[in-house]
């Protein structure tokens, strides 16, 4: 090894920086890599304001675990069991009242629920609404002797609340709920250990491999000076990275093995279980199961 | 019959893929309540003998006892023997994104004597003693994706100390710590070594090993143990640590530090390349005849 670095000479000249004139260049518009990045980190912020939530003094943060978990799973099948839309419409606005209850954010909840269901459900229901698929009274003609039906309209409208109802639930346990909690509780409730132990560590290995991704465009980026034009560039580090991170994860996946076994780990992980089952838990199931019967009783009685 | 020592490794030999040679011919004794030091540049083996010294990958040729007993891949497939040895053995991972996998930090810390089978009473005990030992109680319902890298490397050690064990490996225990988390890491290495813990720590940082370690080894960077000795005399062997790519030909020591000026194999250049003031240099030689500088 040489005693003194041998700089080269074009490292010690300054190199032209921004034009003398002071003109500026054009601004372009961010890649598909970018937004996909930013959304990346958008995740890792939910989460993080998630586990926030999760820990503030709410009405639903106050109960055990396992019993929303419980309550979860009757109430998706109440919801799921109820016909009419004004029922459907009452089992929604008592969600967004528990979501104020819990201290949930309730712009950020409502936006939530509804930032996905014009994506997945409206494309499924919006053809049910055509006569062709739905007969009954046309209410809107369109051409070619097509037309939306009442009915149409109607169970198009079940659907779409449903769905929002449901979501809406599974979004009030799981963000009122510490993850850690959440996985304890399943466990609990009979779900396999391993299975609950891998579901664990893939969510938390997803920070760190999604952090790694981060890192490795932020240092792409900090060394592209021509702006990205076409999507060749954007592919061509997609594939980079995932080949990187494949590796990566695959080095992790060892030294976590190896941190497991160091502690004893045999194959059989054995997990801190701590659950109270308190007054106000079964205040809830009480409430829940109530809540159960009026969702399914008003159904009938419309 | 002379006592046995706690570690006895013999001509240890270990390839990565039977290729990439990471340990040759490596043999030495750690005893009882000592705190040793692993010296050597990035690549030398360090990492890989403190896996072998946990049992987690196994020696190509040599032998390894501990507390006694052959430690192997065989040995280690029996429970009873795997249980002891591991309740025996910690090691603190350099990564500590590996070692913290666990969705909170309670859990991350009952995780060890849970596996050793210790009863949950206990566990709650210990996780509650280990955590306000550390200063942690308040991250203990944490996820460690909301952690710092200091708060996890506490987390990772006290998933490693809840288990109580007689034997801590730590693996380059203050990289990428800032310097106050250093501090009280090396702090915490020096109190558990009074209090009757064996010590093997891997480590490039010589500024600390008078303070932290009983003795070192010196590996090389062909895999080999070149030196043995207590701190002082390992820090005064300038030539070993020099072909061992521990210090740079321009380092030299104020006192026990270890300093290097990187222009300057002449002090009249050290001020990032500018000729030194007239005062400096004073200065400097007024240093040198006193001999509280060496180059």
């Amino acid at each position: 090894m040489p005693d003194t670095v041998a700089t080269p000479a074009w490292l010690l000249r300054p190199e032209p920086g921004l034009c003398p004139c002071g003109c500026v260049g054009k601004r372009r518009r961010g890649s598909f890599v970018a937004k996909t990045i930013a959304g990346a980190g958008g995740v890792l912020q939910a989460a993080l304001f998630s586990e926030d939530v999760a820990r503030e003094p709410g009405l639903l943060q106050r109960l055990d675990a396992r019993a929303k978990v419980v309550l979860l799973v009757a109430l998706l099948i109440g919801v799921g069991l109820v016909h009419h839309v004004a029922v459907l419409v009452a089992a929604y606005l008592a969600t967004l009242a528990l979501a104020r209850a819990s201290a949930l954010p309730l712009g950020f909840f409502v936006r939530r629920v509804w930032l996905f269901i014009p994506i997945f459900t409206g494309i499924i229901v919006l053809p049910a609404t055509l006569d062709v698929i739905t007969p009954g009274e046309v209410v809107i003609p369109l051409p070619f002797g097509l037309g939306v039906t009442r009915q149409g309209l109607v169970a198009a409208a079940t659907i779409t609340i449903r769905v929002a109802a449901s979501i809406s639930l599974v979004l009030l346990v799981t963000l009122t709920t510490p993850w850690a909690r959440l996985l304890a509780a399943v466990r609990a409730l009979g779900v396999p250990r391993l299975f609950v132990l891998v579901l664990g560590m893939a969510y938390r290995y997803l920070f760190v491999l999604l952090s790694a991704v981060g890192d490795m465009y932020v240092a792409r980026r900090a060394r592209t000076i021509a702006p990205e034009r076409d999507a060749r560039s954007g592919r061509a580090f997609v594939g980079a990275t995932a080949g990187a991170l494949f590796g990566k994860a695959h080095v992790l996946a060892d030294e976590v093995h190896q941190a497991m076994t160091s502690r004893g780990y045999r194959g059989d992980a054995r997990t801190l279980d701590r659950f109270r089952i308190g007054a106000a838990d079964l205040v809830a199931v009480a409430a829940a199961a109530t809540c159960i019967l009026l969702l399914i009783g008003g159904d009938r009685a419309l | 019959m002379p006592c046995e020592p706690l570690l006895r490794c013999r001509d240890l030999r270990y390839a990565y893929l039977e290729r990439f040679r990471a340990l040759d011919g490596v043999s030495f004794d750690v005893e009882t309540g000592e705190t040793l030091a692993l010296l050597g540049a990035n690549g030398c083996g360090k990492s890989t003998l403190l896996k072998v010294l946990d049992g987690l990958i196994f020696p190509t040729a040599g032998t390894y006892r501990a507390f006694g007993h052959d430690v192997t891949e065989d040995h280690l497939e029996d429970e009873q023997f795997a249980t002891a040895f591991r309740s025996r053995v910690g090691f603190i991972f350099q990564n500590t994104d590996a070692q913290v996998f666990s969705p909170s930090v309670r859990e991350e810390v009952a995780f060890g004597p849970l596996q050793l089978g210790i009863g949950r009473d206990e566990v709650e005990q210990r996780i509650a003693d280990v955590l306000a030992m550390l200063e942690i109680a308040d991250l203990a319902d944490r996820a460690p994706y909301q952690l710092s890298g200091g708060q996890k490397k506490r987390v990772a050690i006290a998933s490693v100390l809840v288990t109580n064990p007689d034997l801590i490996l730590f693996d380059e225990p203050t990289a990428a710590l800032d310097p106050r988390t250093q501090q009280w890491l090396l702090e915490l290495i020096v109190e558990l070594g009074r209090a009757g813990k064996t010590i093997v720590l891997a480590t490039h940082d010589l500024d600390v090993l008078d303070w932290v370690c009983t003795r070192c080894l010196v590996f090389s960077e062909d895999h080999r143990i070149v030196r043995e000795g207590r701190p002082d005399e390992v820090l005064d062997d300038r030539d070993t640590l020099l072909a061992a790519n521990l210090i740079h030909p321009h380092a030299h020591r104020h006192g026990r530090l270890v300093h290097a000026h990187p222009l300057a194999a002449d002090h009249s250049v050290i001020d990032h390349g500018r000729p030194l003031t007239a005062a400096a240099s004073n200065a400097l030689e007024r240093d040198r005849t006193l001999g509280t500088i060496s180059v």
